[in-house]
């Protein structure tokens, strides 16, 4: 596919407000999962707060601080590509107490509009005038790498002059609960590590400009893979190896680039027993020589900002030509042939290779490059 | 486009479907699927098949399904039977608005009442469930892309199908959407004060909002020359589609229709069209004063006043997520039977939608394109441009 430009990032990510404080997370060693130094009135008129869920204002803020970041508006004929895995559940939740507590015909309009999965990236489009294409992708793990691929799409075809790629994501009650009954939930994120035992919420929300080719840009977006694994069930990975294999394959092919080129791989990993065993025996299979494996999400567990962390993460390691540490691992399985970064190191990064495997089978993988 | 399958309160299939729209014959009755509950309306275009006798899974496999991933099996069932196409290299894009909510708010009833609850009734909770339960079933392995754009979800999901088939990064779509009748959908648009206590009747003077409805529709989309190479037989033709944002207010549309506009203009210089040869516009349509006006401005605007419109949504209600794929089968169905349905109940036409919106009955003619129009929550919109094949 023809290159598309990362020119901007927004994060509101735990512990991290803004791009510069999220490399510095990255580089601090240290996991955050709840995001709790965000002032959402630094960034949202009162007015306008009042109407907008906790999702709504991280896909504002973030937005806000990527156009801070790009140093001038966006133009009108935009587009946002939001993801999200959960969407509002909690809006949908708060909504029915008051449905049970006060009747179908009395609980408040406001919590209803606010309770479907684009309200964050419909504020975002009313918020800044952005009149393109306003979308929200909402595939579990892999949503906001979804977004980014049809942000990227719509860029590519010149329907839009411009777009943010992005996703929100929040910590709720309901999610966690339910994820800790069926045993998704681990007691700290340990990607990759022998000792997993599930992953661990995080929360947040990114926002990404995608323009034409730029000379300034963090990173290009150059590849798309998608597939399935046909062995997963409805909430769990499965097997499916060669599936992982065929969606990374066909991003470096979209790319086009050899699998040689493949300079790191900024995974999946998210502390779950299948997931990881999944993705490190698929790497394994398609790179006969690995290459460097970087696994995030011991920084900010799975599901922050739609999972959009681990992609600005891997857009800044080529910004900065520097490879990030793994945090949270200690030793691999047996079976698995490489180890993830351990300290972070400056390193020659063309192409690096982003992961996203969901529950429930569905793959995709990007290639972003220099 | 390949393949088709719909489901909704006035069939279980394009057969039925059409049937009843050559018929006029509505499918909006009282609400009873929520039985003990008490809403300020009460009727509802509900789907009363029984939809587990028409799935083909076993009767285990079905009670973890949602009743939105079961619409979405049963139409991507009959789309794939007819389009024939192998599934281990296609992609399933569905848009929904609301996934597993009913399922949810079952969950979180019995949570509230007894303290626990099945996990399996809020597993099926995710806006992913369709397109994973139809991936599943149909041993798709080419990927699932999921969105829940509100009402524009299923235009959404069939225009992100088709881009991936240009690109190549699919090469065979089951494209579309699903969604099933959920208490908060039906007490939030009530709150709203958008659903009419009546059957709705789009672009009527009478006017007072929406019908809410329930169903699926997929469609088959391959590239022309696949699909002719592999001796398919196209039903239609998807010509192009345009996506925008009206960027105005989270609920009402833009009151001169300016995203809708832009979403058919779209449409047309998507498949390089300069908007003359349109014969027929499937409108959103909703019953809502604002939509109908807003919609009915933006049409004029985007192509004049002379071509036919008519709104589905007088026969089937408001599909919601799955509108978009929903009245695209009706709006490919008009194309292929050279007959345009019509807009029921439009007994006393409003003074400002002043087209020909094809009141009562089916209006044989003859249409080579036609446009499809979705929009949605936030200002989402989205517009179809199929051609007869």
């Amino acid at each position: 596919m023809t290159r598309v430009a990362i020119t901007a990032i927004g994060v509101v990510a735990p512990n991290a407000i803004g791009i510069n404080a999220f490399r510095d997370l990255l580089d601090s060693g240290k996991s955050a999962f709840r995001v709790q130094d965000f002032v959402p009135k630094q960034f949202i008129a009162p007015m306008k707060l009042r109407r907008m869920n906790t999702l709504s204002r991280f896909g504002v803020a973030a937005s806000r601080l990527a156009i801070d970041d790009r140093g001038s508006e966006l133009p009108e004929g935009a587009g946002v590509a939001m993801g999200t895995a959960f969407g509002p559940v909690q809006t949908s939740v708060d909504y029915m107490q008051e449905y049970v507590e006060k009747g179908a015909a009395l609980a408040p309009p406001q919590l209803f509009a606010e309770s479907v999965a684009n309200a964050a990236g419909s504020h975002a489009g009313i918020e800044f005038g952005l009149r393109g294409f306003n979308v929200t992708l909402t595939q579990r793990e892999s949503s906001a790498l979804a977004a980014l691929m049809y942000a990227a799409s719509q860029v590519n075809k010149g329907s839009v002059p411009a777009a943010i790629a992005g996703g929100v994501d929040e910590v709720s009650e309901i999610v966690v609960s339910v994820l800790d009954r069926i045993g998704a939930l681990g007691r700290c994120s340990r990607p990759f590590d022998r000792h997993r035992d599930g992953m661990v919420m995080g929360e947040g929300g990114a926002a990404l400009i995608l323009e034409a080719d730029a000379a300034d840009a963090y990173a290009h977006v150059s590849g798309f893979g998608i597939a399935r694994d046909r062995t997963s069930t409805i909430s769990d990975w499965g097997d499916g190896v060669d599936d992982v294999v065929r969606a990374m394959r066909a991003a470096i092919d979209d790319a086009e680039i050899t699998i040689d080129d493949i300079d790191a791989i900024y995974a999946s990993a998210n502390s779950s027993i299948r997931a990881d065993r999944l993705e490190y025996r698929a790497i394994q299979t398609l790179f006969d020589n690995v290459p460097p494996v970087v696994a995030t999400k011991g920084y900010f567990g799975e599901y922050a900002a739609g999972g959009a962390l681990q992609l600005v993460a891997a857009a800044l390691a080529i910004r900065d030509q520097k490879l990030h540490a793994s945090l949270g691992f200690s030793e691999g399985e047996e079976a698995m042939r490489f180890t993830p970064t351990r300290e972070a190191a400056p390193r020659k990064l063309r192409h690096v290779l982003v992961n996203s495997l969901s529950a429930g089978g569905g793959i995709v993988c990007a290639v972003l490059s220099a | 486009m390949t393949g088709a399958g719909i489901i909704c309160s006035i069939g279980r299939n394009k057969e039925e479907v059409w049937r009843a729209i050559e018929e006029s014959r509505a499918g909006i009755g009282k609400l009873t699927r929520f039985p003990g509950e008490t809403f300020p309306t009460d009727i509802a275009a509900e789907v009363e098949a029984d939809i587990d006798a028409l799935l083909p899974v076993s009767r285990r496999e079905a009670k973890r399904m949602s009743r939105s991933d079961k619409l979405a099996i049963v139409a991507a069932k009959e789309a794939i039977e007819q389009a024939a196409v192998a599934t281990d290299r296609a992609v399933v894009s569905t848009g929904t608005s609301t996934g597993g909510l009913v399922e949810g708010e079952e969950f979180f009833f019995r949570r509230l009442t007894r303290g626990v609850a099945p996990n399996s009734r809020v597993l099926q909770q995710p806006t992913s469930g369709p397109s994973d339960a139809v991936a599943r079933v149909f041993n798709v392995g080419g990927g699932v892309i999921s969105n829940a754009t509100a009402c524009a979800s299923a235009g959404a999901a069939i225009g992100i199908a088709a881009d991936y088939l240009r690109s190549h990064h699919a090469d065979a779509a089951i494209a579309g959407g699903s969604d099933a009748l959920c208490r908060l959908t039906y007490s939030g648009f009530n709150v709203l004060q958008a659903v009419d206590e009546r059957p709705c009747a789009p672009f009527s003077s009478q006017r007072k909002g929406i019908t809410l409805g329930e169903g699926a529709a997929y469609l088959v989309l391959e590239r022309w020359d696949d699909a002719i190479a592999r001796g398919a037989k196209p039903i239609a033709e998807l010509c192009g589609y345009g996506a925008t944002c009206d960027a105005h207010h989270p609920t009402a549309p833009h009151e001169e229709g300016r995203g809708a506009e832009a979403a058919m203009r779209g449409a047309l210089s998507d498949a390089r069209w300069n908007g003359n040869g349109v014969d027929y516009i499937n409108a959103h349509g909703t019953g809502t004063l604002l939509n109908d006006s807003a919609e009915t401005k933006a049409i004029v605007a985007a192509v004049g006043t002379g071509v036919p419109v008519s709104s589905s949504k007088s026969y089937f209600g408001h599909t919601l997520g799955a509108s978009g794929a929903v009245e695209a089968v009706i709006t490919i169905l008009a194309l292929a039977h050279q007959i345009a349905p019509p807009t029921l109940r439009l007994d006393d036409p409003a003074p400002d939608c002043a087209l020909d919106y094809i009141p009562h009955t089916p209006r044989p003619m003859a249409m080579q394109a036609a446009l499809s129009n979705t929009f949605g929550f936030g200002g989402s919109n989205v517009s179809l441009l199929f051609r007869r094949a």
